[in-house]
C-alpha cells in the first residue's frame, strides 16, 4: 500500500472548502428537518497524529450516544454523529413532539428519531460530496450506538492508519438558535476519498 | 537543613533511554500506536475498539507495559513501534527487560479487537490484530495469562501493575477483571 504524504496547508485549505460546501447543504437539510431549530457549521478540517486523535477530538473516555453511517469502498469513509445525552434526548423529544423520555434507557422511538436525523444529515452530506467529486457515494443504513466514542472513531481511522501515521478529520458543530450544542459530526474519509476530493477541486479551479 | 521540597519518590515519571515509565499515582492514557510502561502505583489506561491492548506484566516486580496496537503487520513500514503488533511486542519486552524484568517472568493479557461496525465491512482488523498478537506472544515465549477480545463493543481497559490485573469496562455490561 502506498504511503500518503502529510497534507500541506494548501491541500488542507482545498479540503476545507469542499467540506464547507457539503456542510452547508447538510445544514440546510438539518434546518428543514428540525423546522429551523438546528444548523451546522464546519469547525475544522485538520490532520493530526494518530495517537493524538482521541484527545484532539476531545472525545473523552465516557460512553456517549452516536449514529454512524459508513461509506464503503475505496472512495469511502465514516460519518459519526455524537450527541451528549441531554441534548440528544431533547432533539428526539422535539422531533417526536413529546416530553423528554424519563427512563434511563432510550426508547425505540427515541433511537429511531435520532437515527433518522443521522440519515437525513448523512445523505445531505453525501449528496453534496457526490456532486463535488462526481462519483456516486452510497451510505449504509445509519445505526445507533452507545459506546466509548474513542472506540468508534478508532475503527473509522483504520483505513487511513494503514497508509499514514497522521489522519485527516473533518469536524462539524451544531447550533440551536445560535447557541452551540455539544454535538458533533466527525467525518473520516478514506485516502481514496481524500484524493478524489483534491482531484475534483483541481478540476474546478 | 535543606528547605527545597523534594518530589515524593512515588509521584514522578522517569524518562529512560527508550521509554517513559509512569510511576505517578493515577492513570496515564495510552493513545493509538503508543507504548507506555508503568510501575506501581502508576496505572495505564486505553479505550479500545478494533485495536488490541497488549499488556505485559511482571507480577513480582509490579511493573507493566501497555501497547495500543492498531494493525497486525508493519510490512517493513517505518512508524511508531506500538502501531503494529510485530514491532510493538519486541519493543515492549526490551523496555521491561531494561527495568530488570526478565522475559521468563512476564505474562501477557490482551483485550480489544472488536468489530465495531458489524461483520459486513471489508476491514476485519480486530480479528487480524488478535491473531497476530497471540501468535507473536507465543513465538516470544510469553505466557498468555488472560484475554477478553472480540465482540462488537468498545472497551476501556486499565492495567494496574501493582496487582497485574487488567480491568475491562464495556458499556452496558459488568466490569470484568482479567
Amino acid at each position: 500500500m502506498n504511503e500518503v504524504a502529510p497534507a500541506s496547508d494548501h491541500r488542507l485549505n482545498l479540503l476545507h472548502q469542499l467540506f464547507a460546501s457539503a456542510t452547508h447543504d447538510a445544514s440546510a437539510a438539518m434546518c428543514r428537518w428540525t423546522e429551523g431549530l438546528i444548523t451546522l457549521t464546519l469547525d475544522e478540517v485538520r490532520e493530526i497524529p494518530l495517537e493524538d486523535a482521541a484527545v484532539a477530538l476531545n472525545l473523552g473516555d465516557e460512553p456517549i450516544t452516536m449514529v454512524v453511517l459508513s461509506l464503503q469502498g475505496e472512495i469511502g469513509g465514516e460519518m459519526i454523529l455524537t450527541f451528549d445525552e441531554q441534548n440528544g434526548r431533547q432533539l428526539a423529544a422535539s422531533l417526536l413532539r413529546r416530553p423528554v423520555g424519563a427512563g434511563a434507557d432510550w426508547s425505540e422511538l427515541e433511537k429511531s428519531a435520532l437515527t433518522e436525523t443521522g440519515n437525513i444529515l448523512g445523505c445531505a452530506y453525501m449528496n453534496a460530496l457526490t456532486r463535488l467529486i462526481d462519483s456516486e457515494l452510497v451510505p449504509s443504513a445509519p445505526y445507533f450506538i452507545q459506546d466509548f466514542a474513542a472506540s468508534v472513531v478508532q475503527q473509522a481511522l483504520l483505513a487511513q492508519a494503514m497508509t499514514c501515521d497522521r489522519v485527516l478529520i473533518c469536524r462539524t458543530g451544531f447550533h440551536r438558535e445560535g447557541k452551540e450544542l455539544n454535538w458533533r459530526v466527525i467525518f473520516v474519509p478514506t485516502d481514496g476519498m481524500r484524493r478524489a476530493m483534491e482531484d475534483a477541486f483541481h478540476c474546478v479551479v | 537543613m535543606n528547605d527545597i521540597p523534594t518530589e515524593p519518590e512515588h509521584e514522578k515519571e522517569t524518562s529512560m533511554a527508550c521509554c517513559t515509565v509512569v510511576e505517578m499515582a493515577g492513570q496515564q492514557s495510552v493513545g493509538m500506536g503508543q507504548i507506555l510502561v508503568a510501575r506501581c502505583p502508576g496505572k495505564l489506561t486505553a479505550v479500545l475498539g478494533s485495536c488490541v491492548g497488549v499488556a505485559l506484566v511482571h507480577p513480582r516486580l509490579h511493573v507493566g507495559c501497555l501497547a495500543h496496537v492498531v494493525l497486525p503487520e508493519s510490512a517493513g513500514r517505518e512508524s511508531t513501534p506500538g502501531k503494529f503488533a510485530d514491532t510493538a511486542i519486541p519493543v515492549m519486552i526490551r523496555q521491561l527487560e531494561e527495568l530488570g524484568a526478565n522475559r521468563s517472568g512476564l505474562v501477557a493479557k490482551i483485550t480489544g479487537g472488536a468489530c465495531m461496525f458489524g461483520t459486513s465491512g471489508p476491514l476485519q482488523i480486530g480479528e487480524a490484530n488478535i491473531e497476530a498478537v497471540t501468535r507473536l506472544l507465543g513465538q516470544a515465549g510469553i505466557r498468555m495469562a488472560g484475554k477478553h477480545v472480540g465482540g462488537t463493543k468498545g472497551r476501556r481497559v486499565t492495567l494496574d501493575p501493582a496487582t497485574g490485573y487488567v480491568r475491562v469496562e464495556i458499556v452496558g455490561a459488568q466490569v470484568i477483571t482479567i
